[in-house]
């Protein structure tokens, strides 16, 4: 009897002691997170790294995943109060400065947090002291926290040519714009794909006034921009200015318009859509269509069949005469920096595991990890503690697809710090080949005077409503005449009655609001902008 | 006094109609307070056109501003243009659209053998379940200079192959009219169909005795049953005068044509990407509304006065 | 011979004008199926061919991908499950709402029925906008369920309206008096004679609602959060994005270019044919409703 009674305690104490440590495990906190990602992102809830970095920070993470479809609902949820406890996602306007504004008290101040339980983020801000200016609110706050990456270039547009033709018809690549319009005219008229049909496109760029675009051009006329933004802000000499307004630009679209006229641009350019404009970069079966055209790079742009026919080439001055600077497309700081990747709200209950596993994110192995992805199938680390970017695992998709398939990417908050030993994969090494064209001119960028530093300025809530309103009506008329005088020309005619229109909607305001913005921001903060040397 | 006994002059009219006519009360009651919970209760955030957004009183108790956003719409440099743009595609969609989902209907009804009839109707309300982002795609392939079908056909009918429809600002809104003809005429023509279903086949039988051939049936006996439906459609449709949808405009939208297609949906879209004013965007939807309900009112009151067909 | 005299029975015009209803409806039928077969076999073509407009009468660069990709995604099933539930279920609620309101709008010696249309009618122009209607779905506890789909705005006030005008031009008033001299009450004039009557109409606004329940996409992007309760739309839409952006996706890291990269668009068009199958299929089953003619003389017995 006693031998029974025994026994069924040591079981029942065994028991017991079994359940003790899981009972302790389920006491993690959990934390809900919203992630807005990429429609190529997997499922975040089966990362690899992002389960390490939770465990890491000892909590057990909830996460709603939203792919890309997410500001209807954003403003519903934020003006009922129905949020969770951290918001993830760079893009798709997420997290926005206004909202902190807008909504006071819904979102937590990180200050204190930081300070106490984030060393990854205070190690950050005193490696990249811009980064804490990156993070902080117009109140003095800090409410998000921002993204570093690091690798990226500094320019996004690279200018493309198919130097197969140009060999075959004995030319070399355009350096003015004469030689740019001799090049294109022998594309259309001398048949250098061979085919029989007059059907090669000279000139194609992508729609509206932004993306891969032929303003690029502005470049070799001296202006330093963003030609991707398509809003025409910039920089020169420490003015603000918008170059749909500038002199040099109407030269340019005299000369698109001397371009269009012939039939030497795309006469679809206006209408066609994205799809459409990479449809006819890729080609027919038999043969290349495009001559020269702007993009990313020539793989993307052009489609693996005929992109080793191209060859990226750079600036193009206005005239052999010209003597003044040279530039290319220049976008750093949007390309590598980030505002508002990461957020908590003060729903959260358990703030300091928010903010440890916050602080993950910061830590630059895991940035790494969410920017290519898990080490193991996609990073190799060696036993020096460098990194090894690796090649998809599935040899059809190329390195970006793969990218934004296996994590957040460029869309997710990290640093990545400069001194880490990185071998980037193909795609990335190529654009530093691509670049070399371009490294002359990008080198002679001043950052203090010819730099608009796009992510690091804040406007306060009514000023950001004033450029709203302004600049819809303002990009109307800038859109609609981009179109017009490249296609219908009359430009001298028209110049006089198209800057005054712009000056009736408004567009000096708002270059008077930037300029303040600009003024106060080099006041603060001098020579804070840097590029780093060698990548 | 006076206003006490005129309450209760329709409180006591409520309560004998209930007592008159419980029954049909009854049937009405699960869509009146259906109505009620979902679009009455909610309906103070209409407030929000006149107020400042304020997140700390709920967000809708902020302070009142009045007409001031109303004031800046009408002030801004756009307001003119988008207002009559959107004005413009309304008016020739309806004088377009309206009259020919009838004819379709009409014409099909025609039709003698009823599998030819009913496989003529099932393809005509196909293109209405296209998407919108698709239905622009096809579209713009369609409509591509030289490679597109409607291009080659007219290349081959008028040598005019390479014009470039999408871009031409002239061409707009008779692109987008059609376009929504071509998707949606079928779909509309349904309820004319069923209408015509239900007449009665001895009002035929009379006709034919009286000589009349087709065009006569159509003129005294169909056209004559579609009138109703017809009125409240069309008093229907005014009420969407200025409801030009965000969408396809959206994504016709080109830097060639958009002098004539910014519409008041699309700016107001693009304002809200760019800082989410959400009193600004309720009060230029309430100006919206205002002008689409006071149309309403005026065609139901014509409709009222000339045929005694009203909708309330 | 005999179609000659057969022909000779007609009146001239009408021969003429039994040839341009024949046209026309050869006419209309190659305007609008021409586009709609250019759908179906740019679904099954190479994307980049169909852009250039090289696919015009059959498809070029054969390729069953598009389905593939939608098909093998197990949230087109759920989807499909759905929305199948949230239609039927949702348009037999909307249904009891709206017919018996509609017959008794109809009814002229129902007084209140212009103040009622009025109440109706003002809602469809001014609505408190999408927070209020937010925090009242919460309140509700409708958020993030099902019902979200079936209980609110389920009386749709244009197919109330036509139901109304309906059953006012189709159910005489002289029916009714004969039928109250048997001692018939208001609902059982509804339930037995004026509903059978209204076939027609049952079918259209039926086939309406079932409709704006398959096509609804935006009820389930606000409200739903539990993966398995997307309806069908929200998934195709999430593809179509996915695959939009191979093209979309540059620059930003090169995200395009994948093999997939030729056949992106031809999704587009395989999602509108998956998308719209089902209710395609219905509508043939709903037409039989619409068949002329019922003989009022046989009601009057």
């Amino acid at each position: 009897m006693l031998e029974k009674a025994l026994k069924t305690v040591f079981i029942v104490l065994v028991v017991l002691s079994l359940m003790l440590p899981l009972a302790i495990a389920q006491e993690k906190p959990t934390l809900r997170v919203i992630v807005v990602t990429h429609p190529l992102t997997k499922d975040v809830d089966k990362m690899p790294h992002m389960k390490t970095m939770a465990d890491a920070a000892g909590v057990k993470i909830v996460w709603e995943q939203y792919r890309a479809t997410f500001y209807e609902k954003k403003q519903a949820l934020l003006a009922s109060g129905d949020v969770p406890d951290i918001f993830i996602s760079g893009w798709w306007n997420t997290i926005e400065d206004a909202d902190f504004v807008r909504y006071p008290g819904l979102y937590q101040p990180l200050d204190e947090l930081i300070t106490k339980y984030a060393p990854n983020v205070q190690r950050m801000f005193k490696e990249h002291p811009e980064l804490k200016i990156l993070s902080t609110s117009p109140d003095g706050h800090i409410y998000s926290l921002p993204k570093y990456q690091r690798f990226w270039p500094k320019n996004q547009i690279r200018m493309m040519v198919n130097k197969r033709w140009l060999d075959k018809l004995g030319l070399k690549p355009p350096k003015t714009w004469d030689e740019l319009y001799q090049v294109l005219k022998a594309f259309k008229t001398k048949d250098p794909n061979g085919n029989g049909k007059a059907d090669e496109i000279p000139i194609d760029w992508a729609p509206g006034t932004g993306s891969f675009n032929v303003t690029a051009l502005l470049s070799g006329y001296g202006i330093v921009a963003s030609f991707s933004d398509g809003t025409g802000w910039y920089v020169e000499d420490g003015k603000v200015k918008n170059y749909f307004m500038d002199p040099r630009y109407k030269e340019l679209v005299k000369f698109l318009n001397k371009l269009y006229s012939e039939g030497l641009v795309n006469p679809e350019v206006f209408t066609q859509d994205y799809s459409k404009f990479q449809a006819v970069g890729r080609g027919t079966e038999e043969v290349p269509l495009v001559g020269l055209t702007f993009g990313w790079e020539p793989y993307d742009r052009l489609g693996s069949k005929w992109a080793p026919q191209y060859a990226v080439i750079g600036p193009i001055k206005p005239s052999a005469k010209y003597t003044g600077p040279i530039y290319w497309d220049f976008n750093y700081f949007g390309l590598n920096y980030g505002r508002n990747y990461i957020a908590m709200t003060s729903k959260c209950k358990d703030k300091e595991a928010a903010m440890k596993f916050i602080d993950q994110f910061y830590n630059p192995e895991n940035g790494l990890q969410v920017l290519f992805g898990p080490l193991g199938e996609n990073i190799k680390k060696n036993k020096d503690g460098s990194y090894v970017i690796l090649p998809p695992k599935d040899p059809n998709m190329d390195p970006g697809t793969w990218k934004w398939t296996s994590t957040l990417a460029d869309a997710g908050p990290m640093y990545v710090s400069d001194t880490m030993k990185v071998t980037l994969g193909s795609d990335m090494r190529a654009l530093a080949q691509y670049d070399k064209v371009y490294k002359p001119y990008l080198d002679r960028v001043n950052l203090e005077k010819q730099v608009w530093p796009g992510p690091f300025i804040v406007y306060s809530k009514e000023d950001t409503d004033e450029i709203a309103r302004l600049w819809t009506d303002t990009s109307s008329i800038i859109t609609s005449n981009y179109a017009s005088f490249i296609s219908k020309g009359n430009v001298d005619a028209q110049w006089d009655n198209y800057t005054k229109e712009l000056e009736k909607a408004g567009i000096n305001r708002i270059i008077e609001i930037m300029q303040k913005y600009y003024d106060e921001f080099k006041k603060k903060y001098p020579g804070i902008l840097k590029m780093p040397a060698k990548k | 006094m006076k206003k006490e006994s005129h309450f209760h002059g329709i409180f006591d009219k409520i309560l004998n109609s209930i007592k008159k006519d419980y029954l049909l009360w009854l049937m009405v009651l699960p869509a009146v307070i259906e109505v009620f919970i979902f679009h009455y209760i909610p309906i103070y955030g209409v407030q929000l056109a006149f107020r400042e957004y304020d997140f700390s009183t709920g967000g809708f108790g902020g302070k009142w501003v009045g007409l001031k956003y109303f004031i800046q719409f009408f002030n801004s440099y756009q307001f003119k243009n988008i207002l009559w743009n959107t004005f413009f595609i309304s008016i020739t969609n309806i004088i377009i659209g309206f009259p020919i989902p009838i004819i379709l209907a009409i014409l099909i009804n025609q039709l003698r053998n009823q599998r030819t009839k009913e496989f003529l109707q099932t393809i005509v309300y196909m293109p209405h379940f296209i998407s919108t982002p698709v239905m622009v795609g096809l579209l713009i392939v369609l409509l591509a200079p030289n490679t597109g079908i409607i291009s080659k056909f007219l290349d081959a009918l008028f040598g005019i192959g390479n014009l470039n429809l999408l871009g031409e600002p002239r061409a707009f809104v008779p692109l987008y009219v059609l376009s929504d003809v071509w998707q949606h005429a079928g779909w509309n023509s349904i309820v004319y169909l069923a209408v015509l279903s239900n007449v009665d086949l001895e009002l035929y039988e009379a006709c034919k005795v009286d000589g009349g051939g087709r065009w006569h049936t159509i003129r005294y006996i169909e056209l004559p049953t579609l009138v109703p439906t017809m009125l409240i459609l069309l008093v229907l449709n005014l009420g969407s005068i200025l409801g030009v949808g965000f969408e396809k405009i959206y994504l016709m939208q080109n830097p060639l044509n958009i002098r004539v297609s910014e519409v008041i949906s699309t700016y107001v879209y693009k304002m809200g990407l760019l800082s989410a004013q959400f009193s600004y965007a309720t009060a230029i939807g309430l100006f919206n509304t205002v002008i689409n309900f006071t149309f309403l009112s005026i065609g139901n009151r014509i409709s009222k006065k000339f045929t005694g067909w009203s909708l309330w | 011979m005999r179609w000659l005299s057969s022909l000779t029975h007609k009146k001239a015009s009408d021969i003429i004008s039994d040839f341009i209803v024949y046209i026309m409806c050869v006419l209309i039928f190659i305007i609008i199926a021409y586009p709609l077969y250019f759908v179906v076999i740019a679904s099954v073509s190479n994307a980049d061919l169909v852009a250039l407009g090289e696919v015009t009468m059959y498809p070029k660069g054969f390729s069953w991908f598009a389905y593939q990709k939608i098909f093998e995604d197990e949230r087109v099933w759920i989807g499909y499950r759905n929305t199948i539930f949230y239609t039927v279920v949702g348009t037999l609620f909307n249904l009891f709402l709206t017919l018996p309101a509609a017959y008794a709008l109809s009814r002229k010696e129902f007084r209140p029925r212009h103040g009622l249309m009025f109440y109706f009618i003002f809602t469809m122009f001014f609505s408190g906008g999408l927070i209020p209607t937010y925090i009242l779905m919460k309140k509700l506890g409708l958020e993030n369920t099902p019902w979200v789909f079936i209980v609110p705005f389920s009386v749709n006030i244009y197919n109330l309206i036509v139901t109304r005008v309906y059953f006012e031009t189709s159910i005489p008033q002289e029916l009714y008096e004969a039928a109250t001299l048997d001692g018939c009450s208001h609902l059982r004039f509804f339930l037995k004679i004026a509903l059978p009557l209204s076939k027609p109409v049952i079918a259209v606004i039926a086939l309406y609602y079932i409709v704006g329940h398959w096509n609804d996409f935006f009820t389930g992007l606000i409200y739903i959060r539990d993966k398995n309760l997307v309806p069908l739309q929200l998934v195709l839409r999430d593809i179509l994005i996915a695959n939009l952006v191979f093209k979309e996706g540059v620059g930003l890291g090169g995200a395009a270019g994948g093999y997939a990269q030729r056949y992106a668009d031809s999704i587009k068009y395989a999602l509108i044919i998956v998308a719209s199958l089902p209710v395609l299929v219905l509508y043939p089953f709903l037409q039989k409703y619409f068949k002329k003619g019922i003989m009022f003389g046989a009601l009057k017995g």
